[in-house]
């Protein structure tokens, strides 16, 4: 028997050492991490047909949106758990000083009574949605191909639980500062019942419930996230600085920045799925479905925002951009 | 205070359940992923995580637990710990990586299920920071080990384990899809908080964080002791939805999840720790036996666990203690025996006074698992070292897919557990693996074991060298005696002073 030249260590791991370039931290801490595609016929180490495995080999595995590869794609801003933690500790400290900061300087004691009612119909019930969008990107984490998708999903979930935060710190003091608005007792009654809402929470219950893997992410990032940042942050931001809601404006802007890193990540997604033909049949005909839910949804909510009358408007215009910018 | 106390706002940051209009609830959350066995949700509204943080807390606790851990990391990188490090340790260290980090990666999906489809919102919020945590695992795990591909092949397997049909590597898959990344939401978080995290990684985390200590280690030691923190927290998921499940009834079934969890768990700690802890870390290191580690750390913390939620011991608990005083040691003899088949290389861990610590840590060693290494220790000496390799393959339990192995010599006491199912036998290496099957026979019933693919012929050609290919095991990564047999030598040294005696 021949002897079998043994082999040597290489710098990186096996599945990266074939590149020219040196692997970045990004890299090595980021690929090729879910083995549950390894073998498209069964996901798991277990019995191929229980439910569970049926649920990943029809919504995953089987999607109509297909790749050769998608443990190619890569987060455009390459963020990691560390350096999630540092942007995110730093954006924490800015939007935790504005509070305390605005707070000492009796904030709420100077908004109009008007604007806080105002805040307790579009603002407080907030946090459903937001939680909604939290949920969902947890199933796209879970149920994506590659894990560095499953990465952006699972740090877009915990912006998520960021936004939600804000949101429930704010109802708290506006509650104080406002007793018998209703403020930390009403939304889940503005949520289920309020026709602002009532697209908002049929757009999000549909798009919750959408198995496919990527019509999810497709649905959740191309069309929920952007209509309602859009909205109930850029919009109720605007109206907010017209109503000397300075504070709210700025937690606005604050938020912003995690979507504009959500709507990176989501455009390089789409871009690497249309290198494959038929793919853009694939998307287009999601962004069909679900456009006029979304539609309904802005117009809905913008329609009750008389101080940022352009919103629905350019929400319109920024989703059809976004679709548009893509190449969908 | 112009910050308000996170307990004035909390409860509104989990005031987000609300009833579906558009959708059917049941179609919100579907039974497959969300399992929470019809008990409704008004009642899971009653859930109340006992850890509680909130975003801002966490990343700033997780930013500065990082900046410790990869100080510490920078730190000592040119300390040449691993040039220097006793070779079982590097064992443990290979062992440990490609076992654990692409599990860990497993376990944030696990988190994001519980996220999505947990019924109470404590849970779903928790679960976000379990996912960021799983995440932290799994990269932390990678970045470390990274830096040693240069020096040993054997380290590319932190990242190439899971992807290969390397029986270890099958059995730790197997183990963890079951115990979690295959599961409904509250299926995780009783089988993998609960019954995996409290007990099971408290025990691997803090031990080998005391072993790696001990030997001098420190970037180990301060890296699995942080990752220990964030595991109990998140750990805490469950027992509260264990409460949920009993006060409506479910008590049954909630017990039985713990129990699943607990039995799949100690097989694959049989495997990894044991041996890590028995024979692998240096015998001046050691602090603990396994056996002693599984008393303090799970028979007592689980008794303690199991009777304050009100929970009654699992049906098999003094099986499974008695299993303390061998299963280890006879996994520990198969892997050493068939170590080309693993990505570390095992220590035997049998020199004169290693034996001594066996003896007096499991009396009567010397007269089962001593036979065979008797016999091993003879065919080293004489330098027969094929005679001490594998040419087959052992029969592999259908649900741990480890060798169904006992007490050898004249302990002796292995036996098969076998079970016809459908029409097909399946074999199992106690009653309580072939119980699991039995409580959901549609989650295991067409798994094939390595064993059973050699037999349908998937495994080419059928020797040893076609199961090495099998597993994408080549020269430079296989396992070989981590001392390179130099453990036998005292022995000759005693024999020679025998003689002359």
């Amino acid at each position: 028997m021949n002897q079998i030249e043994p082999l040597k260590p290489l710098k990186t791991w096996s599945h990266l050492a074939t590149r020219r370039r040196k692997p970045s931290e990004y890299e090595i801490v980021s690929t090729n991490l879910h083995y549950s595609t390894d073998n498209p016929d069964a996901p798991f180490e277990l019995d191929p047909n229980f439910p569970i495995a049926r649920w990943f080999r029809q919504y995953r595995n089987a999607s109509p949106l297909r790749h050769d590869d998608w443990n190619a794609f890569r987060d455009p801003d390459e963020v990691v758990y560390r350096t999630y933690n540092m942007q995110q500790d730093g954006q924490e400290a800015y939007v935790f000083g504005l509070l305390d900061q605005l707070s000492e300087r009796g904030h709420d004691q100077m908004l109009d009574a008007g604007w806080a009612r105002q805040l307790a119909r579009l603002y407080a019930p907030a946090r459903y949605p937001i939680h909604a969008i939290q949920m969902q990107s947890a199933y796209v984490s879970q149920m994506a191909p590659a894990s560095t998708i499953s990465n952006c999903a699972t740090y877009q979930a915990a912006d998520s639980l960021r936004w939600l935060t804000h949101t429930a710190y704010r109802t708290r003091e506006l509650a104080n500062s406002f007793p018998g608005l209703g403020f930390g007792e009403n939304e889940r009654t503005l949520w289920e019942d309020d026709i602002v809402w009532q697209g908002f929470r049929e757009l999000v219950e549909k798009s919750l419930v959408a198995w496919d893997w990527a019509e999810s992410f497709t649905c959740l990032n191309l069309i929920v996230k952007p209509a309602f940042e859009e909205c109930v942050i850029r919009g109720l931001g605007d109206a907010a600085r017209h109503n000397g809601d300075t504070l709210l404006g700025l937690l606005a802007d604050a938020q912003l920045r995690d979507a504009e890193r959500h709507r990176r990540w989501a455009r390089s997604l789409v871009k690497m799925a249309l290198e494959q033909p038929g793919n853009v049949d694939v998307l287009r005909g999601w962004i069909d479905k679900w456009m006029p839910l979304a539609i309904a949804a802005i117009e809905a909510y913008a329609a009750q925002l008389a101080d940022a009358p352009d919103t629905a408007e350019r929400a319109i215009a920024t989703l059809t951009e976004l679709h548009r910018g893509t190449g969908c | 205070m112009a910050i308000l106390e996170r307990s004035k706002w909390y409860d509104l940051a989990r005031a987000t359940n609300w009833t579906p209009r558009y959708v059917a609830e049941s179609e919100l959350f579907p039974e497959t992923m969300s399992g929470s066995l019809g008990v409704e949700r008004s009642k899971w509204e009653a859930y109340d995580e006992p850890y509680k943080t909130s975003y801002p807390e966490y990343v700033r606790i997780q930013r500065e637990k990082d900046a410790a851990a990869y100080s510490v990391k920078a730190a000592l990188e040119r300390t040449k710990l691993l040039e220097n490090a006793a070779p079982g340790w590097l064992s443990i260290l290979k062992a440990h990586y490609g076992a654990i980090a692409l599990g860990e990666y497993a376990a944030m999906s696990a988190e994001a299920r519980m996220t999505r489809f947990g019924p109470a919102p404590g849970m779903r919020n928790m679960a976000t920071f379990g996912m960021l945590d799983e995440n932290r695992h799994a990269q932390l795990q990678l970045y470390f080990p990274h830096e040693h591909c240069k020096s040993d092949r054997q380290f590319d397997w932190a990242h190439k384990a899971y992807h290969s049909n390397e029986w270890a590597a099958i059995a730790a898959r197997h183990t963890f899809d079951d115990l979690f990344l295959a599961r409904d939401a509250i299926s995780i978080a009783i089988m993998l908080t609960f019954a995996f995290e409290t007990g099971f990684t408290n025990m691997q985390f803090l031990g080998l964080s005391a072993d790696a200590a001990e030997v001098g280690d420190y970037t180990f030691s301060s890296l699995i002791s942080s990752i220990q923190t964030d595991e109990s927290r998140h750990a805490q998921i469950g027992g509260p939805a264990l409460q949920v499940l009993l006060a409506n009834g479910h008590k049954e079934e909630a017990q039985k999840r713990v129990y699943m969890g607990i039995a799949r768990a100690w097989r694959i700690f049989g495997v990894l720790t044991g041996p890590a802890m028995d024979y692998y870390t240096p015998l001046s290191h050691r602090k603990q036996s396994f056996k002693e580690f599984m008393q303090e750390w799970i028979v007592g913390q689980f008794e303690r666990s199991l009777i304050d939620l009100g929970l009654d011991l699992p049906w098999y608990w003094d099986k499974m203690i008695e299993e303390f005083d061998y299963q280890h040691h006879a996994y520990h003899l198969g892997v050493w025996f068939w170590r080309p088949t693993v990505w570390w290389n095992p220590a035997a861990g049998v020199s004169p006074d290693e034996r001594d610590w066996l003896e007096e840590k499991y009396p009567g060693w010397n007269d089962t698992f001593g036979k065979c290494w008797d016999v091993i220790t003879e065919n080293v000496l004489k330098g027969n070292i094929d005679a001490t390799k594998p040419e087959t393959l052992p029969i592999v339990c259908n649900m741990s897919q480890l060798p169904i192995c006992a007490v050898p010599g004249n302990g002796w006491n292995v036996r098969d557990y076998p079970l016809v199912h459908e029409g097909r036998t399946y074999h199992f290496n106690s009653e309580i693996d072939r119980w699991i099957f039995q409580q959901d026979p549609s989650r295991y019933r067409d798994h094939m074991t390595v064993v059973d693919r050699f037999l349908a012929g998937m495994i080419q050609p059928p020797d040893l060298s076609g199961a090495l290919k099998y597993m994408n095991l080549a020269p430079g990564e296989m396992g070989d005696d981590a001392d390179n047999y130099a453990w036998a030598e005292a022995w000759r040294n005693i024999a020679a002073t025998r003689r002359a005696a």
